[in-house]
């Protein structure tokens, strides 16, 4: 990697990123990071001629600088990264933000990070000495804690809405950051996002200065409404899934608004905004729509499955667990995942099973109360991608890990790229053929 | 038949798929028509603990565990009995490390466990973290047990181990065992989860679940075909 190479000869390079960007913004947090990052980047780029930032999701210290190295401009008025939390205090010694997000803390490789308190605190700790604007997921009560920096503080949040639930299967954090005591919840979101407050101390979500207020499904497609501090409503179409978009799409409006940019031209960018890195992307295949959703912690998968829960359409899914570095050696994860609500998914075809831990998935989805005739593992995921795109289905969803996203995504495309082919070869082929005359 | 199955603390010990374990337990009894029960047990819900049939104490985060410690002590009397009149427990890393008698933290401060047994746990440099494969000593079939373990603590002791370590690191990383078995208590390190891809073991506590309840001296046998290419992918994957 090239900002590993580049570190190592010049130490001090995140400097050099940090003085030629005029504005930073880093976006730090376990889930979201990197569909916010492209998100907000994609809204800035429409405004500014450069803007500087890491989207393919390498987010730490050499990731950065890998962004910069490949792009290499004397100045950017933005400069926006997605930053790891474990890395978040490397890089602030040397890049200095002027806003910083944090989008949630839920656990996710624990065999790396250890503890969501300790991500807390080292970030908490990180924060501490730099000048500047926390933009703060209100609903999530780590990350609304860290108001007690007395920074300057922005909150965004999402409202109770149809798709809030009274009771939560995974909640990181029962207990109230600020006093310990058990927490009360009005409604959850997800996960821990919710309506809390604390019965001992009065800990509760701060009032929210951005949030979305009422969530419609439709067409495939979310809507949102949308309210700024002037309580402004402004209708917001978003094509991408799930409640942990909506937060991610709020997070990204509110900092967008937060630096002045106008509330109609934010709208329409997040309208047009499209995905290409395996992360809830779509590829249209002459008879099927294929959707890749990285999944890569219980929080996410047990999301991506409620999502997957609204889509009525014939469908087989593809799971790809692998147990690389990247991933988290410990496949563990998935049993603290709400696999059970695969129940309420409606009209499966076949379930695949890939990847390096293609039997753990398989056995997960059987506990799971799957059907195990539902369910076939081929841990080749080349060949299971072959298999699953031959459902006759209108759609097909693979949800694979980390290290599984972006090969996965090259097979799905040569795939496409395939039958683009063999289009335009039966076309040729019809074109060529001698019909009998009239 | 009914099982009553007490989960404890779900709310403060449950890292790394712990509440994998109680739903393999559940759906294995389930399976087989025995009713089940599980009780949630913890601080805003404390049952007694007498009329339990299989105990599961999983690991935490070290304030969960804290908070846990200094709450259960209370209760070591009836876990001590219970234990001793072999009702099956299965405690995992942080609980396994509670039924002891002291963990001695990485500053060198004594945390009193519930002293069930007169092991120690002490906190070293390092954590032990990855797959780990183990021979039972149980004389279950198949030999092995298979999981993943993460710990900063290493635990000493005399018992009889749950097995001896094949790969990994087990109870210290030194003697190459594994876990610890007495009664029908089990404290172990492996999680990942334990018991979905260790049938063996998941029955072997039901069983002595219902020998001590209805004296059964014998299970139903389940499809186990997912649950074993799982326990073999780990074993072609990690085996040396």
């Amino acid at each position: 990697m090239p900002g590993k190479v580049a570190m190592t000869i010049y130490p001090d390079i995140l400097g050099v990123v940090n003085d030629r960007c005029q504005n930073k913004i880093i976006i730090t947090g376990t889930n979201g990071k990197t569909t916010t990052n492209n998100l907000l980047t994609h809204i800035l780029k429409k405004e500014y001629p450069s803007v500087l930032s890491n989207l393919r999701g390498a987010n730490m210290p050499q990731g950065l600088v890998s962004a910069f190295l490949h792009d290499r401009k004397k100045e950017y008025d933005w400069g926006v990264f997605e930053v790891d939390e474990g890395s978040f205090e490397r890089v602030t010694e040397h890049v200095k933000p002027d806003y910083v997000l944090v989008t949630n803390f839920f656990r996710d490789q624990l065999d790396r990070y250890g503890e969501i308190e300790k991500a807390f605190q080292d970030i908490l700790e990180a924060l501490e000495p730099l000048d500047t604007t926390l933009i703060l997921n209100a609903d999530d009560p780590l990350v609304s804690n860290f108001r007690k920096l007395h920074k300057k503080n922005i909150y965004y949040g999402v409202t109770q809405n149809q798709y809030s639930t009274l009771q939560q299967g995974i909640v990181e954090s029962r207990f109230c950051p600020a006093c310990s005591s058990y927490l009360d919840y009005d409604y959850y979101n997800y996960g821990q996002l919710g309506g809390y407050q604390c019965p001992d101390c009065g800990f509760s979500n701060p009032n929210h200065d951005y949030q979305i207020t009422e969530i419609d499904y439709q067409d495939h497609q979310y809507h949102y409404q949308f309210k700024n501090k002037d309580q402004e409503v402004q209708d917001i179409t978003f094509a991408y899934e799930g409640i942990y978009n909506a937060y991610n799409c709020c997070a990204a409006l509110s900092t967008a608004l937060e630096v002045g940019l106008p509330l109609e031209n934010v709208a329409r960018s997040i309208e047009e905004f499209e995905y290409h890195l395996g992360r809830m992307e779509n590829f249209q295949f002459p008879e099927k729509i294929v959707k890749i959703a990285l999944v890569k912690n219980p929080i996410g998968l047990s999301e991506t499955i409620s999502s997957i829960s609204l889509d009525e359409r014939a469908k087989s899914m593809l799971f790809v667990l692998n147990d690389n570095p990247a991933d988290g050696k410990d496949v563990s994860w998935i049993w603290d995942a709400e696999v059970e609500k695969m129940s309420n998914v409606k009209n499966i075809n076949q379930i695949y099973c890939s990847g390096r831990r293609a039997e753990d998935i398989a056995l997960r989805l059987k506990y799971a109360g799957v059907p195990v005739e539902l369910v076939k593992v081929d841990d080749n995921m080349d060949s299971a991608i072959g298999k699953v795109l031959n459902e006759d289905v209108e759609i097909v969803y693979i949800l694979p890990t980390y290290t599984a996203v972006f090969q996965g995504r090259e097979l799905v495309l040569a795939r496409l790229e395939g039958s683009g082919k063999k289009m335009s070869h039966i076309r040729e082929y019809l074109k060529n053929l001698k019909l009998p005359g009239r | 038949m009914e099982l009553k199955i007490y989960h404890m603390y779900p709310d403060l010990l449950n890292l790394y798929g712990d509440l994998g374990n109680v739903t393999s337990l559940r759906q294995r009894c389930q399976w087989r028509g025995i009713n089940v029960e599980v009780v949630s047990f913890s601080m805003n819900h404390e049952v007694p603990l007498t009329d339990g049939d299989l105990f599961f104490i999983g690991g935490g985060s070290d304030r969960g565990q804290n908070i846990v410690y200094s709450h259960l002590l209370k209760y070591t009397r009836v876990m001590g009995d219970l234990i001793e009149d072999g009702a099956p427990v299965l405690a995992i890393c942080g609980g396994y490390q509670l039924l002891g008698e002291k963990y001695i933290d990485a500053d060198g401060n004594d945390v009193p466990g519930l002293g069930i047994f007169d092991y120690h746990t002490r906190s070293e440099e390092g954590r032990l973290i990855g797959n780990i494969i183990i021979e039972n000593s149980l004389k279950l079939s198949p030999e092995t047990l298979v999981g993943f373990e993460n710990h900063g603590g290493r635990t000493y002791h005399d018992h009889q181990a749950l097995g001896k370590v094949i790969v990994g690191y087990g109870n210290n990383g030194k003697d190459q065992e594994e876990g610890m078995i007495y009664q029908n208590c089990i404290g172990t390190y492996l999680h990942g989860p334990l018991l979905p891809k260790n049938p063996h073991l998941a029955d072997h506590l039901i069983l002595k679940a219902l020998e001590r309840k209805y004296d059964l001296k014998e299970l139903s046998s389940l499809e186990d075909r997912q649950e074993y290419a799982a326990h073999e992918k780990v074993l072609k994957l990690y085996s040396p």
